[in-house]
């Protein structure tokens, strides 16, 4: 891409907005194999990755008005994006179908444990492997799944109190583990 | 609130990876304006998690990008520029001929509008003055039309006397030595009202500072019947009241007639019969 020209965040976002194309190219260069590791991770499955990540990257292009950069940097958004396409596409029905297909066993968690070998090795999993186990199914649960805390106390049966306490514990790990 | 503690609580993570509830986002965003240090610590840890993503990248098929670039190519304007990304992105050069292409096609179709909206420019131009224009012959025809109403009228009018039964017509000829002796004219005299109406059916155009003038001849005497001059065209003139005449005679006098007929200059001369 020696010819692509560079972007600090401020323009990339305004040629962004401006329908740059080149500007997109450039995000796609720069982003696409970032989102798609974490993409890999919630899915697990190339072929459903490949079509979520086509449509986030859609979803960027047509969105990118809505991006607020007081909220936070352009790729925290555009990772809420991927992760929030994956997570929805873990739950929707084509997907369940798919899966049902696929696996015999309807145990997401057992099976979580037979495919997540494919990427232990990539982005957050690393980071997984590190945290005490009863810290990181709260993570897996709450970030890789998108369960709310609720939902996860009510499927651990442990207290409210105590998943928020064990997540907040892991995301501080997490801050010392990127360091 | 201690704002150390706050950003150690793990709630700059929780915010920026989306784990943050409702509530936890709305009071950390206006926490975040409020106090510079929080905000730099979201930026610390959003770099330093995009970083570390990068390091741990899978790069997707490379097909993925040109079924995006295909799929946003049918929703965008802006032509593509990638020199030198011929060989590796045949898709992308093919909807850059076609976004060019879509691009030269609209020039064309916005320079045909033009020419269109300029052409009919004229067009409206052209039927205005032409609108102008008939407007004038119209009015033109109007009063040409008027004119031959009033001419009409007239004629109608003469028509009208004509057919009067009442109405003696009096054939004057040319008298023996008359200076036009091939001249012509015709009284209409209506012997109930006693109105004189003149019809020259030929005579000579009379010179500078001379005047026709009709006599009505009474016991022998003549009476003066009016001056006129020859009209344009022949019509009925009308002339003054005579009561009472045996003949009716045109001679030449000065400009405003004169008291008594010049005999020499007599033209015309006809008697009343029946």
């Amino acid at each position: 891409m020696g010819l692509t020209p560079t972007y600090n965040e401020h323009e990339l976002i305004a040629a962004l907005k401006a329908r740059d194309n080149q500007a997109f190219n450039y995000l796609y260069e720069h982003y696409s194999g970032s989102l798609y590791s974490i993409v890999l991770q919630i899915v697990q499955n190339a072929t459903l990755a490949n079509d979520v990540l086509q449509d986030i990257f859609v979803n960027i292009w047509r969105r990118i008005e809505t991006y607020d950069p007081a909220k936070g940097r352009l790729f925290t958004w555009m990772l809420n994006i991927s992760r929030n396409a994956s997570i929805d596409l873990l739950r929707s029905k084509n997907y369940l179908n798919s899966r049902k297909n696929r696996e015999l066993t309807d145990d997401v968690y057992v099976n979580d444990q037979v495919t997540r070998t494919n990427t232990d090795s990539i982005g957050l999993n690393k980071f997984l492997t590190k945290l005490r186990p009863d810290h990181r199914i709260l993570i897996e649960l709450a970030y890789f799944k998108g369960y709310t805390h609720e939902e996860i106390a009510h499927i651990e049966n442990i207290p409210l109190g105590t998943v928020k306490t064990r997540i907040r514990n892991a995301l501080i790990q997490l801050r010392e583990y990127l360091k | 609130m201690n704002i150390q503690e706050y950003i150690l609580s793990g709630i700059v993570e929780s915010y920026v990876l989306g784990l943050a509830n409702p509530e936890e986002s709305v009071e950390f965003e206006s926490i975040c304006m409020a106090h510079p240090e929080v905000h730099a610590a979201r930026e610390v840890f959003e770099k330093q998690l995009e970083d570390r993503l990068r390091l741990q990248q899978v790069a997707p098929p490379r097909e993925i990008k040109s079924r995006i670039f295909s799929q946003i190519g049918m929703e965008q304007t802006r032509s593509p520029e990638e020199p030198g990304n011929s060989l590796k992105r045949p898709v992308m050069i093919q909807r850059s001929g076609f976004a060019r292409f879509v691009a030269a096609a609209s020039l064309v179709l916005l320079l045909g509008s033009v020419l269109l909206n300029l052409y009919l420019l004229s067009q409206y131009k052209r039927s205005i003055s032409q609108y102008k224009e008939l407007l004038v012959s119209q009015e033109q025809l109007a009063h040409a039309n008027q004119s031959m109403n009033t001419k009409l009228e007239n004629y109608e009018s003469a028509i009208g006397h004509i057919r009067d039964p009442r109405m003696a017509i009096v054939k004057m000829p040319g008298v023996p030595h008359s200076p036009a002796p091939s001249g012509m004219a015709t009284v209409y005299w209506n012997k109930d009202s006693k109105e004189v109406y003149l019809l020259v059916n030929q005579l000579p155009k009379p010179v500078t500072g001379k005047q026709y003038q009709l006599w009505a001849i009474v016991d022998g005497k003549p009476v003066d019947a009016g001056v006129f001059d020859l009209p344009e065209e022949p019509q009925l003139m009308k002339l003054k009241i005579v009561p009472n005449a045996q003949a009716f005679a045109i001679t030449l006098e000065k400009k405003g007639g004169s008291e008594t007929p010049t005999m020499e200059a007599m033209y015309v001369m006809g008697k009343v019969t029946g």
